[in-house]
């Protein structure tokens, strides 16, 4: 693995091809991100990243089924998400279901916390939006304990209380999956990122890069100031997207009439004006290398680049050829040209590899022979009652 | 920054425009006025109809275009703002009105205003009161009592426009002179007040 990742991530939506008038099916869409998941491994990308949404026009409900899936039929690919919903989702599940899909891809997976822009979803879940930031920040807090504590003892505001909870299977190796917080401008997600010293990541997509530049200048700050290290020894990753043919002319003509109807920005500035203001590249994969390359000018060397190659109603065989030239004729050269500029200490990419073998050097790992909490001797038994009063005993 | 500014705002469409015109004036009120306190003030004029598309543009992307983020920033940036629109449908013009919307929120907090309105003739006055100043509220502009509704006839019978707008004129500078605007502190200054560093988020500080 290199020092940086590359990859792709997906928002799920199903839109009718403004070309041809035919809106694939759910299950055609859901095949399809297995067929791009599968292209990504063999083109030599490191990344797959899933979106989560709980209404039509997109698919994307249940992560962690579909990248279990994938995992099973991947060898090397890393499974992330873009973004988890740690507002809305019980942060037990996410502690549950993040673990089972380490144990199953071997330590195949990292995901991105997001708090969702869906209105919504927050009061078919039970939440209100008023709360998001004060969610994102007790869910997280409790999903770390659930994720390091054998047993946990936990009350907060937003979640029923927990007593004698052992979240199952312990992480893997005893070390968590690496968490991204994505956030397009709220600095207190940025705070969070850096006060755990976590990963930052910024979509980068729909903005002028002046957000993504001030977020993650503070992510950085702030990473230093809660003692993780140098500001540039944080973790940051980024969106970003693309469309490639091999005449810039001829990339234009074809992804015009998907832009130009696009769910999020269509009907409003041309190609053109938003290929200026934003990250959006539509052009040779020189032009794709040129611009991505100059990402780095305003948020420093960085960990993670993912695309979004499959919205708007792409049709899915353009999509597994715009995967086939990013791994291809794109990513290699990022590679190569990001190495040789990079400064010395930037950290790697986080993987699972590197982070049990420094949690081990640190003293941090919970445990390594595949069943950490009990190798950590705080619960030998299945008998909660006993659990909770040896935990009592300890306290006192 | 250079010497305080006002942002003079208009959302007529007409070329020439009374609300321009009204603009205009109200403007030139508030500078006379400023002078008499002994302050000099620039005003730069924010026209909204050349921002027209832009401005919907922004609305389903939420990307700004040069020009109108340098307009946005002209009007958050200032020291206070003259808002003119003509009426349409018992209103604010759905061109005012956008622009206003396509602003950050808690932007305009604090910010002496004043506004004005033309329309064809005074039964639309209550525009002013019924559309104008709910929305500057909810803004939390700091509002001048006066505001002055131009209809087609005050620009040609000798009406009280202009001594209504010389009153206006007053009570904008008397205002930014007695209770100009706070700044907003910005969240993403770790060393200001508005940053919530996450001690204080977890109730730890």
């Amino acid at each position: 693995m290199s020092s940086m990742q590359f990859g792709i991530f997906s928002v799920s939506d199903i839109t009718q091809d403004p070309t041809t008038g035919r809106t694939p099916t759910e299950h055609e869409r859901i095949k399809g991100w297995i067929a791009m998941a599968e292209k990504a491994e063999e083109v030599g990308l490191d990344v797959f990243a899933a979106g989560e949404h709980h209404n039509p026009p997109f698919f994307s409900s249940s992560p962690t089924t579909i990248l279990g899936y994938i995992a099973a039929r991947t060898e090397r690919l890393i499974l992330s998400t873009a973004t988890t919903l740690i507002t809305t989702n019980d942060p037990l599940k996410i502690a549950e279901d993040f673990a089972m899909l380490q144990h199953l891809s071997d330590g195949r997976v990292d995901l991105t916390l997001g708090r969702g822009n869906t209105g919504p979803v927050y009061p078919w879940f039970g939440k209100d939006i008023r709360d998001g930031i004060e969610l994102a920040i007790e869910h997280y807090a409790l999903l770390r304990k659930l994720w390091t504590e054998p047993v946990v003892n936990w009350s907060g505001k937003h979640r029923t209380p927990l007593t004698g909870y052992t979240s199952t299977p312990a992480p893997l190796d005893g070390v968590a999956p690496f968490v991204w917080h994505g956030s397009i401008r709220s600095p207190q997600i940025a705070e969070q990122a850096a006060y755990y010293g976590d990963g930052f990541f910024h979509n980068n997509i729909f903005w002028n890069k002046e957000h993504t530049e001030r977020m993650v200048r503070l992510y950085r700050s702030r990473f230093a100031h809660y003692g993780h290290g140098e500001p540039e020894q944080a973790f940051v990753g980024l969106g970003g997207q693309i469309f490639m043919k091999s005449t810039e002319r001829e990339a234009k003509e074809r992804f015009r009439p998907f832009f130009d109807v696009a769910p999020v920005y269509g009907h409003g500035p041309s190609l053109e004006e938003f290929t200026e203001a934003t990250p959006l590249t539509v052009g040779t994969p020189e032009q794709v290398i040129e611009k991505t390359l100059r990402f780095r000018d305003y948020v420093g060397d960085y960990q993670r680049q993912l695309f979004l190659v499959d919205h708007a109603g792409l049709p899915l065989q353009e999509v597994l050829e715009q995967i086939e030239v990013l791994g291809t004729e794109v990513v290699p050269v990022l590679r190569r040209e990001f190495d040789s500029v990079r400064q010395a200490g930037v950290p790697d990419a986080p993987t699972h590899a590197a982070r049990v073998v420094a949690a081990r050097a640190a003293g941090t790992q919970l445990g390594e022979q595949g069943g950490a909490w009990s190798e950590q001797g705080a619960r030998s038994d299945l008998d909660t009652g006993a659990a909770i009063a040896r935990q009592g005993g300890d306290a006192a | 920054m250079t010497s305080p500014r006002i942002a003079v705002v208009s959302a007529g469409l007409g070329e020439p425009s009374s609300t321009k015109l009204l603009a205009d004036r109200l403007r030139d009120a508030t500078l006379r006025a400023l002078a008499a306190h002994g302050q000099h003030t620039e005003a730069v004029d924010v026209v909204l109809r050349p921002l027209a598309q832009d401005i919907a543009s922004h609305m389903v992307t939420h990307n700004p275009s040069e020009a109108l983020a340098a307009a946005i920033r002209e009007v958050v940036d200032a020291e206070a703002i003259i808002a003119v629109t003509p009426t349409f449908n018992m209103s604010y013009s759905g061109l005012f009105k956008s622009f206003f919307d396509v602003i950050e929120e808690g932007q305009l907090a604090s910010i002496p205003t004043a506004l004005g309105a033309t329309g064809g003739s005074a039964r639309h006055s209550m525009v002013m009161d019924t559309a104008m100043r709910p929305m500057f509220s909810y803004l939390k502009a700091q509002v001048v009592p006066t505001g002055v509704f131009a209809a087609s006839e005050d620009w040609g019978s000798d009406s009280s426009l202009e001594r209504r707008i010389e009153r206006e004129g007053k009570e904008l500078a008397d205002l930014m002179v007695a209770l100009p605007r706070r700044r907003e502190a910005d969240p993403f200054d770790e060393s200001g007040e508005a940053f919530v560093s996450f001690e204080q988020m977890l109730g730890h500080a």
